[in-house]
């Protein structure tokens, strides 16, 4: 008895129904799909570059006219009040994102390792805070911090920003924490470690892209935040975001100042990314 | 190197037992392997050996200590992971004196032993690579090391072949059983795999749902399996089982079914007319089940329609339709020219038929 052999047909890659019928018109079209959805999510930066080299007589026609200048600058950088804000905000994105990063792993490693009533409680707990939207709960931190005397500190503004990274950010470790094999904690383990040593020696240093790409991530998170530094802060302790909305005055708003406070507050911004981006690139490949 | 006593050992996960009354004495320089489908509680043993589980009932002893309340660092054992599990973000040569660095020796002899693993082992040109950069029967070679250089007193293994594809495995089940010749410790190997059980236990324990189902040496378990599902786990192509009911003829006793009836041997008689039952079950291993005519006339023959072929090269397995069931039957020469559906002749040793309790499943022997 013989059978015939049966073989399946392979799929082969072959030009599809538009390249045959418009050979190189394809890569055109995907470079202009490419091209327009870059226009999209450069055209705000360059408007704010060209804003800020404006002067203030001509910031409503900033794509006509030839005068350019550097004033801006000038003047933004002389104001006491903005360099202040931008120290003020280095410091603070950087204390939030140590302070955080501690307890961020911690409970993202406990997520993801240990089950019980006390994991369950903090679970729930940092879920219910991440999808409530956190607008709701601004006004309630302002009677808060200056019930407790702290509002417009360093420790006023700290201690949310520190609350909101554990809550968002402990999930990410989590996940970090998840795609490492629990059984290389095991192995060290019998290798002689304790409990807290394997933590130490073996699961931290795997999960080091992770946190070094979350890091960054809430750096970012603080140096950009907008409402609390809004909302918590006053005249002694101004953040970088909510100096910047003090152009906007009862006589008008002083689109060039506010675009070049804007491009330099970019600028650590920008550096971080750039540092870090491999990290965070690593991070996610996690 | 020491002895490991397991006893009435039991593993429960709230109200839902996994393991249950475990009971096995390992004895020094041994080397046993728990074999068993997944869920059948033979990993979670091994783990409370290691100290990864803690132990619901009974007591686990290695040596002369009972070590349920001791953590795993100091029950002095070694293990090795299905994944490997090599630290990840250390080198090889790391990775091998981790454990010695844990326990304060000093670096001159964490060379030697690194060393002398790694001569056995054939790690010496990867000692500066990171996991990453090994293939996987590299990664299980150091995971190895990592336990030779620690000199324990127990080697866990947990499924530590699984990982790798099949041309790998069994050649790393050849190094493994020619590394137990150099490096003799008391070993407990963890596999589902039956093959693996076979080859490189001294002795076999097959368990299933929790419970130790035999203890014994390969060759016992595979000649005399105490119930069906060892008859049916150890062996490939696995064991026939055929319903028959055991009639009196012409002053023999024979088991028969639709299609067929077999002598029962003389040795098994007695223990048959003993059981109450009538209806039982017959165990046949393919190996035993022959194409054609005995020499002489043993009353085990039967006719079969050929319903499947399968060519190995080495030898040729068919299988047929009797009394509803397939019967496979293997190591039948390849070159045997055999039409499908056709009805051919076979015959079965009667040295090697097998009677089970229909409803204990248990060996009737």
């Amino acid at each position: 008895m013989t059978v015939e052999p049966f073989t399946l047909p392979i799929a082969r890659p072959g030009p599809t129904m538009f390249e045959r019928f418009a050979p190189g018109a394809w890569r055109v079209f995907i470079g202009l799909v490419i091209v327009a959805v870059l226009m999209i999510f450069i055209a705000p930066v360059a408007i704010l570059i060209v804003t800020s080299i404006r002067p203030a007589s001509g910031i409503y026609y900033i794509w006509r006219g030839t005068e350019f200048t550097l004033q801006n600058y000038v003047e933004v950088l002389q104001q006491p009040q903005i360099l202040h804000a931008m120290f003020n905000s280095f410091v603070m994105a950087t204390l939030a994102t140590v302070v955080s990063l501690g307890v961020t792993v911690g409970s993202g490693y406990m997520l993801s390792r240990f089950t019980g009533r006390i994991q369950k409680t903090w679970f729930a707990t940092i879920y219910v805070f991440r999808t409530v939207p956190y607008i709701s709960f601004v006004l309630p931190l302002y009677l808060v911090t200056t019930n407790l005397r702290i509002y417009d500190t360093y420790l006023g503004l700290l201690l949310p920003h520190i609350a909101v990274h554990v809550c968002f950010f402990s999930w990410l470790m989590k996940g970090f924490f998840d795609s490492i094999n629990p059984s290389m904690e095991h192995a060290a383990l019998i290798d002689g470690c304790t409990r807290w040593g394997a933590f130490r020696r073996v699961a931290l240093p795997s999960a080091m892209p992770g946190i070094a790409a979350l890091s960054i991530l809430s750096w970012l998170w603080t140096w950009n935040e907008f409402l609390f530094a809004l909302i918590l802060t006053g005249q002694r302790t101004p953040m970088i975001t909510s100096t910047m909305a003090q152009f906007v005055t009862e006589t008008g708003t002083e689109w060039n100042l506010m675009s070049a406070t804007a491009v330099l507050a970019m600028l650590p911004a920008l550096l971080v990314t750039i540092f870090g981006q491999k990290y965070v690139i690593r991070g996610l490949r996690m | 190197m020491a002895e490991v006593i397991l006893k009435s050992v039991g593993k429960a996960y709230g109200s839902h037992p996994v393991v249950h009354d475990v009971s096995l004495t390992i004895a020094d320089n041994e080397f046993v392997v728990l074999v068993g489908p997944s869920g059948c509680g033979k990993s979670t043993t091994l783990r409370m050996v290691a100290g990864l589980e803690s132990i619901s009932s009974g007591t686990i002893q290695i040596g002369n200590k009972v070590v349920n309340d001791l953590p795993p660092k100091d029950r002095d054992i070694a293990m090795v992971f299905q994944n490997y599990a090599l630290y990840q973000h250390m080198t090889v040569y790391d990775n091998l004196a981790f454990g010695l660095r844990n326990r304060r020796v000093d670096e001159a002899t964490i060379k030697k032993e690194v060393e002398h693993a790694t001569n056995i082992l054939g790690l010496a040109p990867l000692l500066s690579r990171k996991p990453f950069q090994l293939s996987g029967g590299q990664q299980q070679r150091v995971a190895l090391g990592r336990c030779i250089v620690r000199h324990p007193q127990v080697f866990l293994f947990d499924e530590p072949l699984s990982n790798l594809d099949a041309k790998l495995r069994a050649q790393m089940r050849i190094e493994l059983k020619a590394l137990r010749e150099r490096v003799a410790t008391t070993s407990i190997y963890v596999t589902h795999d039956q093959v693996e059980a076979m080859t490189l236990g001294d002795r076999v324990v097959v368990m299933k749902d929790g419970y130790i189902q035999q203890v014994g040496t390969p060759l016992d378990i595979y000649n005399r399996p105490k119930n069906r599902f060892v008859a049916s786990f150890m062996g490939s192509p696995a064991m026939n089982f055929i319903n028959v009911d055991l009639i009196e003829e012409g002053g023999r006793t024979r088991a028969v079914a639709k299609d067929l009836s077999i002598a029962v041997p003389e040795r098994q008689v007695a223990s048959l007319s003993g059981h109450g039952n009538r209806s039982v079950i017959l165990g046949i291993r393919p190996e035993h089940i022959h194409l054609g005519a005995p020499a002489e006339d043993l009353g085990t023959t039967f006719r079969g329609e050929l319903t499947v072929t399968e060519q190995l090269g080495s030898e040729l397995v068919v299988g047929t339709k009797v009394a509803d069931t397939l019967i496979m039957a293997s190591r039948i020469a390849p070159e045997t020219e055999l039409k499908l559906h056709e009805h051919a002749p076979f015959w079965v040793d009667p040295k090697a038929i097998h009677f089970f309790d229909s409803k204990t499943e248990a060996a009737i022997r």
